[in-house]
This record gives structure tokens, C-alpha cells and sequence, in this order.
């Protein structure tokens, strides 16, 4: 079945946080449902829609920013109580908006994920999750790495209390009571938990799971083990997945799977009769969407996707078709109720407008006397920077309320930026003078009208680490600027892994000395992505990693006074004992540094480069030869002459030429981390071969493994 | 929602910019573009079956209807229409580095064959001013030529640079056309036949120009600038991070009036509104757009827009029906107001909410105060303009110091402005260490051209990490990088340019003033500069009888200071003498190189042709002994064969290195007549372009010389 979904905005809220919007129940069988939504403002605005119009049922008093809401009610009976949490504090509101609860968690952090299932309520701080029932402390939990997400399987069918936690670290956890029961690993780090068909299935114990990087999964937590049921890729490059929900859409029994990510996409997906999950529907927004439900709102008896957005639009993709829509040239076509409401809007602008003179007046005045001052509000800025596995870079998506005037991007490390086809901001690059500023980057992005969304691709190097800073200017009065910054780590390729092939030749690097264990965890955590901040409870503590270019791996355990680190790649050891060794100095502590160099790890390393490599090389060859033997095509009328694999680059060019696209400077970067490897390796034996690097190029131009393996040996 | 009419693939690469639609019968339309390997192609869909592969033409082997013309050379520029006065179809011509080339492709003759030792970088055909019959207008290396239908030179006069793009159009409304010309010096020219009638500068190479209607056209810039201009006045541009491959006017929405359409490097084809540059359709190719033309390709009476790509690809597009109502893009139009108005009245809220906490904010008392950026409310920036000499580390250049007048420090400065930077902004971001209240910014335009300066500033404190955005915008003048501070012992200019104005000298301070950057109360006229960027002095002075003398050794300079003096004043004709000894010297000695780059030139072309004939002769005799069998001779003969060829490639490297060097220097007597014009005003000008080119025709280089000191005053 084709869908053919039309876009409808209801209303404009403040900055939204992601699951803080949800569809009350309907009352009758056919009637509209009340949507809740709450904001940063601290505003709980609940509100239903009369021909068009955005009816307020309730409206909140402003306070801190909320940053969850949930639903809740007696087991068995219409869930329609609001519950949300701001701060460390949960509150609840009966849906006429009456507030009947307050409670107050007396957690440090503030609370980021919540559920409530009849009495009991689940709340999850940064590293900590609580039960409580009926207000009353119950069950603790302190997990390894932040907790971004959690969900209850159903008490009803399951008949217990089976908390999920989605940790950072790439992990399920499923508790019992305060025990860890067992844990699931998954391939990227959980950013988003939801019971399938929003019972948990058949037996309550299904979970569907969104990751940062894009992927979505549905596993079933059975009360021993995990069962892994599918796991979709990210093919294209999509946004992390930030809300899921199941509604039933193509009206064939099944609830259909509704995905929003941080890049605008909305998503539906239908599962066939193998419970496979195909892609039934998509649609971009241009902002990323925070909450998706699937219910009715707009008019009855169409059923549709509703969506906020993080700049507070609230909107439907309705299946309700759409009059016939008039042009510019004839407004008196328009509805009577578009243009009523299109009149109060401009009235309601008018008095605005008069207000906002007022207020820049009082500004303008202030200026002339010498004790006010000018302090602007800090304004929100949703941003992400994270490593993308495919093409080992980082992507950089900063999203504000308003429209972005002007970014000004700043790096004291030497970094590569690349160009995103999305983007339309006309980028500059600054000349700059690394010597006295320390400048290695400074670019100006210029927006286009209306752009409140800017991705950005940044590549780094490895062993060359700093901060990237940007500073983004609205385009609102007064003019202000924020600057946001991104830590580049030594290792900045590397990615957290559940486990690395110990089989492989490595090459361990020990270091012993008056360290704590957090001050060793500081300096992991300063060397690599990915590492929790927080120091691990226990005395020891292992970490796997792995190079997302060149697939080699890192195995990082320590404890108080001693750190050992292991890799098949000569070239990460060697960047960690540099900068381990300066953070200790810094420190003034002193260290005894031991290192094992494998010398089969150079040539495993090298083994395990060559196909990338070579691909890259005969790939670089067809794509030179594409445009000649082209013109041969057409000289010569046809290309039956050709041999056949000249006829075969031929046939794949577009193929290939897109594929070469796709990979700027790939040899480059390959040749830069052989030529690293060749360095570091002969560093271990304290000789300086810089000099020899103009062979070792010369050898990667005519490009065979076992040349270069004997080189590496006989330098 | 517009959809193409008609798509086809035609498997032949397209050269961008190289598209055009002829009536080569005098009925049916044909696309008609420029290829690889030196050809071009001819789409005829309309009339089917077999020619004769014969003179330039052959069949494509691929495509029926596709015929393929051999130029045999790279082709630069191609155009269609009607050039004679009683040929049944339009005229074919193509233009390369070295040719013209007017074809008929009906008859499948030459109709001429034209040497062009300027290129052919850009053509258009149609009538020019007064000149009776069509013309086929040739911009080259600073020259444009017109040929008529018999291939005589019809017209010639000389421009500042490269011509890249021209359009012909009644540009002045006299009912005749003027030739807009766009050239690699950034300028947009306007001729009346051979006469300069106005100039336009823009901030980078013109790339194409489209005629719109009446007096209004299109231009697009290398840098991705397209707009519109009415007359000299610039209406509106826009500014892309891609690049506008062609451009074109067409009434896509049918209310009577042509868009801007733009074809984009990322295959982006857009329509914008004449007035306002607002889009009104847009659609995407997978590769760049190589070319936008108009034709009726259905043969149905209605002109369809034609889109190709440079893979071949081609759209058709028929302008838009009324029930359109010129609603082309698939969105409804009151779902887009009430998200504007909503979106406006977002913004006003939230500028309301910054002006009423900041009257909230009381100095010392605000929580976070050190990271918002609190500033006092009577922080004015203070910005200055100075001229810095050389020193040892930087060279000479002039200073924008920007500095706060309390403890508030400046973050970083952003400076947007066009053509004196790299890219179109310029960044100054101190490294946190040495923050201060005041940054100084070097510059050094790299022309003598006003400038507007967009500076941003960020001032906060120095822990902020929100800053206030400070916008000033400064003006550089035209000449600011002259410092009046003067050596004594730097030697005096040779060269001077004398002319006489009917004005007070307190017109010529004000114009002074104006453009250099001078310090407060000069009122003489006299004086005399050192020129920054170049070497030398540059004095000005006046004598009561309205006399001034320029004495500069630089003849542009000379030029840019009469022109700018003499649009200030408003004199309309102003006759000069001048002198430049050293340029002149250069010049005879470039019009010497010029006679000897000639005649090697023919030498080398006698001796090609000798060898050719050489090389006839060896092939049958190779040839005759492989028959005869005798295998000794025959293997003697190919390899006296190959010698020759490889002689031959030899002298075909020199020979190109000899038109490369005689092209340069074809190029610098060009320039030179077109500096010498610029010494004058009006028609003193128009008459030195032609004396001065009558000159060189007649080889007459002493007359060259004195019409260039003297004018044509004695005439």
C-alpha cells in the first residue's frame, strides 16, 4: 500500500527535549485525541484541534526545563494522567490540568528518562536509576556509563518488574530488582528503548531500540537470555534515531514501527508476514523531531503521524487528503478558517511588533547610561558531534530555535573539513597564522534565510588532538554569540567495541607508577573517545576499542598504579605513550613506561591495510581511465573493441565514479597511517627514519605488499 | 507541482556551456551541443533516416538520431541562428582556441573558416547598433570580433581582460542592440558598437549573462553569485556554496513575465522571480547542468524550457498551465504563511524575552553572569583605518584597529566583504592566551577597489562563553593602499598623464579625500603618495588653469585615477596626454617578440607541412617493401617513421609553447590600447581604441606610440 501522508502544523511550543509530547486516549470511539507536549520552558501545554484551530485544554506555569513526559494511570484503567519531569523533580497533572502530584527524587543529577506503570515509578539521572512505589524508595541502581533511555516491560503480561536500562557503552541492561539480571550488546550506543506494539508483544517482553548512529532493533528480553529478532542498518546515512513508536497505520492488524531521527526523517515501517520490518513511508522535516506518536488529532477518523520537532513545531502527517490549495494570485479562495486564523495571527504579530520597539528602545536608551548592563539570555543549542563508523569522520549537527545567522568554526589542531551535500551555507576559509594564535582552522558559514539546521563533516588525524570550537550567531536581537566546543582526542578514530580477537600479534605498552585509579581513568578518558566520565566502581577496569579506518584494535586495562594497553597497531601505542607520558608530567608524577614491540604486528597491520589499499588503488586507476576510454567510445562509434575489462569500467563508471566520490582523499589517509606505522615503528628502536619516508612513498606509488612488507623489515 | 515533459538520455557528454537549439532546416529544432574528443553532436528526433556519413559528418553508432560534426579540435563555444540573409535554416558556428568555424549543417558545407589568434571564448549572434547585418560576435583574449555571414570582419575593438560571457541587448532603450560583455577582470562592460558606454564591477570572474527583457538581464559570477541587473543598477543576488553553470530567461510560471533560470554544478535547476529572486520551482539532476536553452522540441507550437546535464541527460519543461496559478513547487501555500507568521511571531517572543531579562539583570547578581557575557551597556567599539609601511616581518598593508573602551575583550572578528579576500570573509581569533579590548587587522586589498567592510565583532568577558555581536560596517576607499608618508630618496616617476578640468581645486581635495585614506585638513591638491602594493611614487598635482599632472610609472593606476576623477567630477570627454617611457619601452619590445613569434610561426608551420609529406612518402614506401617482402627495408623505413614522429611531436610541443608565447603577448597590445584608453574620458577614448588598433593593422608602430602620448587631439 502506497501512503500519501499530507504535512499539517498545529502549534509552536519552546525548545522540545526528545519523548516529551504524547497523545492522551480518546474518549469516544471515533473522537480526536488531546496532545500533551512539554517544552524547556518548563510549560506543560495540553491542546486538541477544533477545525483547525489549536483549542488549549491546559497550560502549565512556566519553570525548569522538562525533559521527559510520560502517561500514566491506574493498571487496567485509561492511561491519561501527565506525568513529567523537570530537574530532579517528577510532577503529575490529571488530564483537566489539575496538578496532583509533586515529588521531589533528591537526585544529584537531573532526571533525563522516566516511566511510570500504575503506582510504581522509574527514574534514571545520568548513571543512576531508582523505583520508587508510591513514592516510596525501592529499588537502586548504579550503572557503568550513562543512561540514556529506559522502559518496563509490561507488569501485566510479564507479572514483574523488569526494568531496561540503554546505556552509552553500547549495552541493554536488564535489572531485577537492584541486580544487574543480564545484559544485551549492540552494535551502536542505545539512544532510544520502546515496548513493540506498545505491549511488548505477545508476551510483553519484545523492545524495540534506536541507536545514535542510526540503527533500529527489536530484541526479546526473556527472563534468562536475550533473543535477538532483527536489527536494521543505516545504510544510507540517515540521523540517530531519537523517539519510536507503534501504531497501526496501513490498517492490516500489525502495528507499524514510526521512526524520527535528529536529521528531520520520519519513518514508517511495516512488518511483513516474516516479521521483517520494511520502509513504507519517509519524510524530511528540516528539523530534528524530538517525540513521534501515531493517533488521531487533526479530524476524526483520519489517522496520522504527529511529531514535535526541537524547535516546539508540533505537526501531523495526516491521511486526511487536502482541498484543492489555492495560489498567492487568489487568497479569497482560502478557507474561512485559515483566514480567520491567519488575521489573529497578524494582529497578534502587530502588537508583538509594537512591543518589541518598545523594548529595543528601553536598549538603546540603556546604552547611554554607564552603570546598566547588557546581559542577554543564553539561548538553547542542540548539538552533536560523533564519529561516523563508515567513513571514520566526524559529523558536527548544531540546531537552534532560530535561524542561524553565521557560524564561525575554529581549530587549534590541523583538521580537514568536508562538504555535506544538505548543507547550503556558503563556506570561506580564512587565511590563518598558526604561530601566534595557534589557529590551524577558521572557516565562516555564511546561512541561507530560514536555515535553523548545519551538519558539518569534520576529518582529523590521529596523535594530532585539541579542541574544535564554533560559535554560533543567531539571527535574532540583540545579536549574541555562543561558543560550543568538541574535544579532538589522540585517538580520535577509535570506537567502543564489546570484545577484540585476542588472536591477533600485539604490542602492549605497560606503565607503573603513584597514580590513583581515577587519575589513570582521567587520562584514558582524555586519550580516547568514549569513556565514561565517571570513574568505574571497582578496582580495575577493561576497555575495547577499535580504529574505525583501519579495523585494528585496542584493549585498554588498568587500575590504581598500573595501566597496560594492547594493539595490533604500532602507531596507537605509540601515540598513547606520548601523550600519557606528558598528561603525567603535567601532573608531576612519575612513571615507568615499558613497551613491548611484536614485530609481526607491522606486518599484520600491513596485511590488514592491503585489500583497503589495494581497492583503493585500482579504484583511483579506473577512475582515471573512465573519461579516456570514453571519448574512444564515441570516436570509434561503439566500445566492441575494447578488451573486456576496459568494457567493464566502462559499464560500472557511474558506479565507480561514485564510489570515488564518496571517498575523498581515502589513499591519502592510508598513506598517511602507513607512513605513521613506518615512524613509530623504528621510534621503538630509537632510530629517526624521516629521511627514508620519500622511499617509502615512492614504494606505496608502485604499490605490492611484499615490497612493502620487506621494506618495513630491511629500513 | 511542475513535472518535465519530455526526459531523454542521449549516452554523449555534454561540455558545459556548450548547448544551443538551431533550426538548421529552417523547421525543425535541434540540440545541438559540444562533446568530448573535439565534436559536436546534433539531436534530430524530428527527421529519421539514413545520411550520408560525408565531409564533417557522421552518424552516431549508439543513438539514430544522433549525428555527430568532427571539429577536430577542442571546442570553446558553439551557437545556432540565422547569420546570412537568404539561408533556409540558421547557421551552425563553432569556436575554438584558434578558429571560427560557420556551418551549415543542412547542406553539410562550410559556409567559413575563420583563423582567430584571440580564441573564441565565448559568442553570440544577432544584430549589433547600426551595423546592417547579423553578426557572429567572438570574444577572445581581451578582443572581441564580429564576423558576417561571408566571414569579413565586421567589427573589432578591445576589453580589460578575457572575455568569458556576452549577451546582446538593447541595454540603453534606443531600439538597438548594445553587447554586454563579462570578462575574467571582474567587469561587466556595455558596448554601443565600439564605444564603452558603461561598466559595472563585480567581485568575480563573469561567467555567463542572460538578456531577461527591456533593459534588464542576468549574470552569473565564478564565485556563485547569479542576480539581476536594470541598467547599471544591480536589482538583486543570491549567493551559492555551488556554481551557476548557465543561465537563462523563460516564463516557467506563465504570468507573462521570464525568470531567471539557473542551472547549478550540483545538477540544481531553479527559477527565480525577475524582481525579487525568490524561487519558484526548482528540480535536480544527478550531475551538473551543462547547459539551459528554450525551443519547440515537440513540434506542437509551445516553447518547452530544455535542461541538459553534462552526462547527457536532457528535461524538457512546458511553462505552467493556469490551473498552476503559478503554484509550482508542491507545497501549500497558507500551510507556508501561517508557518512564516508563526515562525515571525517566535521570533519577536523570543526578542521580547531577551530585552525583559536583561532589564531583570542587575550587575553582579546574575547567576552564570561570567559565562552569559555580561557587558556594560555603553560598550561602543571604536574602529580605525590606517596605512602601515612595510617592516621587516610584515609588509605593507592597511590597519583596521577595532578596540572597546572598557575591560571587555574582543573574542574574535569577522569581516565579510567581497574581492579583497580569499574567500569572501576574514577571520581574527586571538588564542585565549593573549585576549585583549583591541585587535588589530591587516589588510591588503589586493585591487584599488571600494570596499564595504562587514565587521561582526564578539566582545564578552573573558570566560564567556556568549558573547555580544557587534555589527559595523566600514568603508575602504578606492585607494587606500597609497601612504602619503614619502621617502626622499626613492627616485621620482618617469611617466605622467597631464589633462585639463573646468573645476576648483576643492572639488579635486573632496575627491581626494574620498578616495585615499588622508589624514583631517588637507586642502591642496597637491601631493604625493608612496604606493603600497607596488613600487614607486604616484604625485598629484594641480596648476590654477585646472591643469593636473599624474606622475606615476604605473599606466593602470594612471587610468583608474582618470576614470574615478572624472566620474566624480561628472566630465563627460576629457582628452589627456600622456607619457609612460618605461611601459612603452616594454610594449616596443613586446610588439618586436610579437613579429618574431610570427614568423616562427610560419617557419614552423612550412616545416610541418614538409614533414607531412615526408611522412606520405615513407608510409607507401614501408608499405610497398612489406609486400614486395622485403622485411629489411620495410623495418628501416618504420623506424625512419617513428623518428620523424617523434620529431614531429617535438616540434609540435615547440609550436604550441610558440603560440602560447605569442598568444600572451597578442594579449599585452591589446591591454595596452585598452590602458591607453583609459587615460582619456568619452570620445577622446573611443577615438584612441580605434586610431590605436588602426595602427597596429598597418603596422605602423610610431603612430601607435604617438597616439598613445598624445591622443588623437591633433586629429
Amino acid at each position: 500500500m502506497e501512503l500519501n501522508l499530507k504535512h499539517v502544523d498545529y502549534l509552536q511550543v519552546g525548545v522540545t527535549s526528545p519523548k516529551t509530547m504524547k497523545l492522551l486516549p480518546a474518549v469516544g470511539r471515533k473522537a480526536t485525541q488531546k496532545v500533551a507536549v512539554a517544552d524547556h520552558d518548563g510549560v506543560v501545554n495540553c491542546f486538541g484541534m477544533k477545525k483547525g484551530e489549536a483549542v488549549p485544554v491546559f497550560r502549565s506555569l512556566p519553570g525548569q526545563k522538562i525533559s521527559r513526559l510520560e502517561l500514566g494511570g491506574a493498571l487496567g484503567t485509561p492511561q491519561e494522567k501527565i506525568f513529567v519531569c523537570s530537574g530532579s523533580e517528577v510532577r503529575g497533572y490529571t488530564k483537566k490540568g489539575k496538578q496532583f502530584l509533586s515529588f521531589e527524587a533528591n537526585l544529584t543529577e537531573n532526571i533525563n528518562a522516566m516511566r511510570v506503570s500504575g503506582a510504581d515509578l522509574f527514574v534514571c539521572a545520568s548513571y543512576i536509576y531508582n523505583h520508587y512505589c508510591d513514592c516510596k524508595d525501592q529499588n537502586y541502581f548504579l550503572s557503568g556509563d550513562k543512561i540514556n533511555d529506559m522502559v518496563c516491560l509490561p507488569v501485566e503480561t510479564v507479572g514483574r518488574t523488569v526494568p531496561v536500562l540503554a546505556c552509552q557503552d553500547r549495552v541493554l541492561r536488564i535489572l531485577q530488582g537492584s541486580e544487574l539480571l543480564y545484559d544485551f550488546e549492540i552494535s551502536g550506543q542505545p539512544s532510544v528503548l520502546e515496548l513493540h506494539n506498545r505491549d511488548g508483544g505477545k508476551d510483553g517482553e519484545e523492545v524495540l531500540y534506536g541507536t545514535a548512529d542510526g540503527k533500529l532493533g527489536l530484541v526479546q528480553l526473556t527472563c534468562s537470555a536475550p533473543v535477538p529478532k532483527w536489527e536494521l542498518d543505516n545504510e544510507k546515512k540517515k540521523g540517530g534515531v531519537l523517539c519510536i513508536d507503534t501504531f497501526d497505520f496501513l490498517g492490516d492488524g500489525v502495528k507499524d514501527i514510526l521512526v524520527g531521527r535528529d536529521d528531520g526523517t520520519v519513518e514508517i515501517y511495516g512488518l511483513d508476514n516474516s516479521n521483517e520490518p520494511t520502509l513504507r513511508f519517509e519524510n524530511v522535516l528540516t528539523e530534528s523531531v524530538a517525540s513521534i506518536q501515531g493517533g488521531c488529532v487533526g479530524k476524526e477518523s483520519y489517522d496520522e503521524v504527529v511529531t514535535t520537532t526541537y524547535t516546539g513545531w508540533v505537526s501531523g502527517l495526516t491521511t486526511e487528503p487536502q482541498q484543492m490549495e489555492a495560489g498567492p494570485g487568489d487568497e479569497v479562495k482560502m478557507s474561512r478558517e485559515t483566514q480567520a486564523k491567519l488575521a489573529a495571527l497578524r494582529a497578534e504579530l502587530e502588537q508583538l511588533q509594537v512591543k518589541v520597539m518598545q523594548g529595543r528602545e528601553k536598549y538603546q536608551q540603556s546604552s547611554q547610561s554607564s552603570t546598566a548592563v547588557s546581559a542577554v539570555p543564553v539561548f538553547s543549542i542542540n548539538d552533536r558531534f560523533t564519529l561516523c563508523q563508515e567513513d571514520a569522520s566526524y559529523s558536527l549537527t548544531l540546531e537552534v530555535q532560530t535561524a542561524i545567522d553565521n557560524l564561525l568554526l575554529q581549530s587549534d589542531v590541523p583538521i580537514d573539513l568536508l562538504d555535506v551535500d544538505k548543507n547550503s551555507a556558503v563556506v570561506s576559509f580564512s587565511e590563518c597564522d598558526s604561530e601566534p594564535n595557534g589557529n590551524f582552522l577558521l572557516a565562516t558559514y555564511r546561512c541561507q534565510a530560514n536555515t535553523t539546521r548545519l551538519e558539518l563533516k569534520v576529518r582529523s588525524i590521529e596523535g594530532q588532538y585539541g579542541t574544535l570550537q564554533a560559535y554560533v550567531t543567531p539571527r535574532l536581537q540583540p545579536k549574541t554569540c555562543q561558543v560550543r566546543q568538541y574535544q579532538i582526542k589522540p585517538l580520535s578514530l577509535h570506537q567502543r567495541t564489546h570484545g577484540i580477537d585476542h588472536s591477533r600479534p600485539m604490542n602492549t605498552l605497560r606503565l607503573v607508577g603513584q597514580f590513583s585509579f581515577a587519575e589513570i581513568h582521567s587520562w584514558v578518558m582524555f586519550c580516547l573517545p568514549e569513556v565514561p566520565e565517571k570513574t568505574p566502581a571497582g578496582e580495575n577496569i577493561t576497555f575495547y576499542f577499535q580504529n574505525t579506518f583501519l579495523g585494528t584494535q585496542l584493549e585498554a586495562s588498568y587500575c590504581k598504579g598500573e595501566g597496560n594497553f594492547k594493539s595490533d597497531n604500532i602507531s596507537t601505542i605509540s601515540i598513547l605513550k606520548d601523550v600519557l607520558s606528558k598528561e603525567a608530567t603535567k601532573r608531576k608524577i612519575n612513571l615507568n613506561i615499558s613497551y613491548d614491540v611484536n614485530e609481526d604486528s607491522v606486518s599484520h597491520t600491513l596485511t590488514m591495510i592491503h585489500p583497503k589499499l589495494e581497492y583503493q588503488l585500482l579504484l583511483a586507476k579506473k577512475v582515471q581511465l573512465i573519461d579516456a576510454l570514453k571519448e574512444l567510445q564515441v570516436h570509434e562509434g561503439n566500445a566492441d573493441f575494447l578488451i573486456p575489462e576496459y568494457r567493464n569500467i566502462l559499464d560500472e563508471s557511474a558506479r565507480l565514479l561514485e564510489e570515488y566520490k564518496k571517498q575523498p582523499a581515502h589513499l591519502e589517509r592510508l598513506y598517511g597511517m602507513i607512513t605513521d606505522l613506518f615512524i613509530d615503528k623504528f621510534k621503538f628502536k630509537g632510530q629517526n627514519v624521516k629521511t627514508k619516508v620519500s622511499q617509502l612513498l615512492e614504494i606505496l606509488d608502485n604499490y605490492d605488499l611484499n615490497s612493502l612488507v620487506d621494506f618495513f623489515n630491511d629500513a | 507541482m511542475l513535472v518535465p515533459i519530455f526526459t531523454l538520455k542521449l549516452n554523449h557528454k555534454i561540455n558545459p556551456r556548450m548547448v544551443t537549439v538551431g533550426k538548421f532546416d529552417g523547421v525543425h529544432p535541434c540540440l545541438t551541443a559540444a562533446t568530448q574528443a573535439g565534436k559536436v553532436f546534433i539531436h534530430n528526433p524530428h527527421v529519421r533516416g539514413k545520411r550520408q556519413a560525408a565531409h564533417r559528418l557522421s552518424q552516431s553508432t549508439q543513438d539514430s538520431d544522433i549525428t555527430l560534426l568532427n571539429i577536430n579540435q577542442a571546442v570553446s563555444c558553439l551557437a545556432a541562428g540565422i547569420l546570412g540573409p537568404n539561408t533556409t535554416g540558421d547557421t551552425l558556428l563553432v569556436g575554438s582556441q584558434t578558429s571560427l568555424l560557420a556551418y551549415d549543417v543542412h547542406d553539410n558545407a562550410d559556409i567559413f573558416y575563420r583563423e582567430v589568434t584571440d580564441g573564441a571564448n565565448a559568442i553570440v549572434l544577432g544584430k549589433l547598433g547600426n551595423i546592417h547585418s547579423p553578426l557572429a560576435i567572438i570574444g577572445g583574449n581581451c578582443a572581441l570580433q564580429g564576423f558576417d555571414y561571408e566571414g569579413n570582419d565586421q567589427f573589432w575593438t578591445v576589453t580589460g581582460d578575457n572575455v568569458r560571457s556576452m549577451v546582446l541587448c538593447d541595454f540603453t532603450g534606443d531600439g538597438k542592440n548594445e553587447l554586454l560583455v563579462g570578462s575574467e577582470d571582474f567587469d561587466i562592460r556595455v558596448f554601443r558598437e565600439d564605444e564603452l558606454v558603461s561598466e559595472m564591477a563585480e567581485n568575480e570572474t563573469v561567467t555567463s549573462l542572460c538578456h531577461m527583457h527591456g533593459s534588464r538581464f542576468g549574470y552569473a559570477l565564478a564565485n556563485g553569485t547569479v542576480g539581476v541587473y536594470d541598467r547599471t543598477a544591480r536589482y538583486w543576488r543570491i549567493k551559492s556554496k555551488n556554481h551557476a553553470m548557465s543561465i537563462h530567461a523563460f516564463d516557467l510560471n506563465g504570468d507573462g513575465v521570464v525568470e531567471l533560470i539557473t542551472g547549478w554544478s550540483n545538477g540544481k535547476i531553479d527559477a527565480r522571480s525577475d524582481r525579487t529572486g525568490e524561487v519558484i520551482f526548482k528540480d535536480n539532476f544527478s550531475s551538473s547542468v551543462a547547459g539551459v536553452v528554450e525551443g519547440d522540441y515537440r513540434m506542437d507550437g509551445q516553447v518547452q524550457l530544455i535542461c541538459t546535464s553534462v552526462e547527457g541527460e536532457v528535461r524538457g519543461y512546458l511553462p505552467a498551465s493556469k490551473e498552476l496559478k503559478g503554484n509550482l513547487m508542491d507545497t501549500s501555500v497558507e500551510q507556508e504563511l501561517v508557518r512564516e507568521l508563526s515562525q515571525r511571531k517566535q521570533n519577536l517572543l523570543l526578542e521580547l524575552r531577551n530585552y525583559e531579562e536583561n532589564n531583570k539583570a542587575v550587575p553582579g547578581a546574575i547567576e552564570g553572569e561570567s559565562q552569559m557575557g555580561v557587558i556594560p551597556a555603553n560598550t561602543q567599539l571604536q574602529t580605525a583605518l590606517s596605512v602601515r609601511t612595510a617592516t621587516e616581518n610584515q609588509r605593507a598593508h592597511i590597519e583596521l584597529s577595532i578596540s572597546t573602551p572598557n575591560e571587555t575583550i574582543i573574542r574574535a572578528v569577522l569581516i565579510f566583504a567581497e574581492g579583497i579576500f580569499e574567500g569572501e570573509s576574514h577571520v581574527v581569533h586571538p588564542s585565549a592566551q593573549s585576549l585583549s579590548g583591541c585587535i588589530c587587522v591587516p589588510i591588503i586589498p589586493p585591487k584599488d577597489i571600494p570596499v564595504d567592510l562587514h565587521i561582526k565583532a564578539f566582545v564578552g568577558g573573558r570566560t564567556s562563553t556568549q558573547f555580544h555581536v557587534f555589527e559595523i560596517t566600514r568603508q575602504l576607499p578606492r585607494f587606500s593602499m597609497y601612504d602619503l608618508h614619502v621617502d626622499p630618496s626613492t627616485p621620482q616617476p618617469k611617466g605622467r598623464v597631464t589633462f585639463s578640468i573646468n573645476d576648483r581645486p576643492q572639488r579635486v581635495v573632496m575627491w581626494l579625500n574620498q578616495n585615499f585614506l588622508l589624514p583631517e585638513g588637507i586642502n591642496s591638491p597637491n601631493m604625493t603618495f608612496t604606493a603600497l602594493r607596488g613600487e614607486g611614487l604616484l604625485s598629484i598635482s594641480m596648476h590654477s588653469s585646472g591643469e593636473i599632472t599624474l606622475n606615476t610609472d604605473d599606466i593602470d593606476l594612471a587610468g583608474d585615477l582618470v576614470q574615478s576623477l572624472a566620474t566624480f567630477l561628472a566630465i563627460e570627454d576629457l582628452q589627456a596626454e600622456a607619457d609612460f617611457p618605461i611601459y612603452f619601452e616594454e610594449l616596443r619590445v613586446t610588439l618586436t617578440e610579437v613579429d618574431e613569434f610570427h614568423s616562427v610561426h610560419q617557419k614552423l608551420t612550412a616545416a610541418m607541412a614538409d614533414h607531412s609529406s615526408h611522412i606520405r612518402n615513407m608510409l607507401v614506401q614501408a608499405e610497398d617493401a612489406r609486400l614486395m617482402g622485403d622485411l629489411k627495408t620495410m623495418k628501416k623505413r618504420y623506424i625512419e617513421l617513428y623518428n620523424l614522429n617523434r620529431d614531429l611531436i617535438n616540434e609540435y610541443k615547440i609550436r604550441s609553447n610558440n603560440h602560447n608565447a605569442l598568444l600572451t603577448r597578442l594579449k599585452a597590445v591589446n591591454q595596452a590600447i585598452q590602458r591607453a584608453g583609459r587615460l582619456r574620458v568619452g570620445k577622446p577614448k573611443n577615438q584612441v581604441i580605434t586610431a590605436c588598433r588602426d595602427a597596429i593593422k598597418n603596422n605602423n608602430i610610431n603612430a601607435l606610440f604617438k597616439l598613445m602620448r598624445a591622443g588623437t587631439a591633433s586629429s
